[in-house]
């Protein structure tokens, strides 16, 4: 396709993909006003690219959303390793020769490893008076503590506020840590390729990726509902997906 | 507004939002993924700080004070959501289609606004 490849213009990359695969006309991406998304073909692959002007910024919530969306759209029909997010070569050639024909074989293993799966991500976030609750009833000392604290002025127990908050805090970690890995347990049960992620709330009881079939989602969603539904009223439980690999794919991969 | 959104504990299952919000988007494509080396070769991208600051959790004194908080409050607030977390909200915003009564545009406003929000989650230390 016809990109500008003015001095101004450089390629921004989303993923990669067989080489086969045809981009929708109307896909767009990144950039103010969003951007034509097209395919640089290498052998067996390609790459999904879209024209950006040098210089410019990046990272307005419609550009991260428009670099995911599109990527868990392909990741939903066909085999796509993602590239993260703000990745930029300086021309189409560049994709080609340097990132397409110098990757060109470990990419097609990649992509042959990704064919008909997809990621999906379950977070749980935990229901705060509940796990509160729980916490209290098991800790009798910390149940002493808040009592102690309670009716004093609050700038006459910061040190001890301080105090109970950071024991609830490590509470907590606990609890996601055992919950957490409740979750993977039961999905590695169910052959699934789990991948743990860091916390990003305080409050996050569950933060997991999954690497499935797509064709087995029907069984993800199901052994998830269980879950939900033991943990009601103490943990919201959300499956997004399916996404494209980005837990999954390693930038460089030994050679097969 | 908030309490539009709020689960109410019913249901039961997992959640299946329709769109990814952007909290979520977030978590995934700023660390995770391929990385070429187009990276250090060029270096015209300026991802906006603000946008990354979203992803910050760091568990500091704001924090505890804000669980002392939240547990000197559990016996009066027994029956409710202890904190009117907005976040959380706006999370559910996006599984919308699970929750009874919620307006369609009002989940897709959430969603917008839900960057604005977390940032300043992440920046006011003092919290809630």
């Amino acid at each position: 396709m016809a990109t500008d490849t003015g001095e101004e213009s450089a390629v921004y990359i989303y993923g990669i993909v067989p080489a086969d695969v045809e981009t929708e006309p109307d896909a767009r991406g990144v950039g103010d006003p969003p951007a034509e998304v097209t395919t640089v073909r290498h052998g067996k692959v390609a790459a999904l690219v879209s024209p950006i002007i040098r210089g410019g910024s990046l990272g307005r919530p419609q550009d991260l959303t428009a670099h995911a969306a599109l990527l868990d759209a392909a990741a939903a029909e066909v085999p796509v390793l993602p590239v993260r997010f703000g990745a930029v070569m300086t021309d189409e050639e560049s994709v080609a020769e340097e990132l397409l024909g110098a990757h060109h074989d470990d990419f097609v293993a990649a992509l042959d490893e990704m064919e008909g799966k997809a990621e999906y991500v379950i977070k749980g976030r935990y229901v705060e008076s509940a796990v509160l609750h729980e916490i209290l009833a098991e800790n009798e000392e910390l149940a002493q503590l808040r009592e102690a604290i309670r009716g004093k002025p609050e700038d006459a127990s910061r040190n001890e506020r301080i105090a109970l908050g950071e024991q609830i805090n490590n509470a907590i970690a606990a609890k996601r840590d055992a919950d957490t890995w409740t979750v993977l347990e039961e999905l590695t049960a169910l052959g699934f390729v789990v991948n743990a992620r860091e916390p990003t709330h305080e409050e996050d009881a569950v933060h997991v990726a999954c690497l499935a079939e797509t064709a087995k989602q029907g069984d993800l969603e199901a052994a998830l509902d269980r879950r939900a539904q033991q943990w009601e009223g103490r943990v919201q439980l959300r499956l997004l997906g399916p996404l494209a690999a980005y837990d999954f794919v390693v930038t460089q991969r030994p050679g097969e | 507004m908030t309490t539009a959104v709020q689960p109410a504990g019913g249901g039961g299952g997992v959640q299946r939002p329709s769109a990814s919000a952007l909290a979520d988007v977030i978590d995934t494509i700023l660390d995770k993924g391929l990385v070429i080396d187009a990276y250090v070769r060029v270096s015209l991208v300026g991802i906006e700080l603000v946008t990354i600051d979203a992803r910050v959790v760091v568990a500091s004194v704001d924090t505890y004070l804000r669980f002392a908080e939240a547990v000197n409050r559990l016996d009066i607030s027994e029956k409710q959501k202890g904190l009117p977390d907005l976040l959380e909200d706006m999370n559910q915003g996006g599984a919308k289609a699970k929750t009874k009564g919620v307006l369609e545009a009002a989940g897709e406003t959430l969603r917008n606004l839900l960057g604005e929000d977390e940032r300043e989650r992440a920046r006011r230390p003092e919290g809630r």
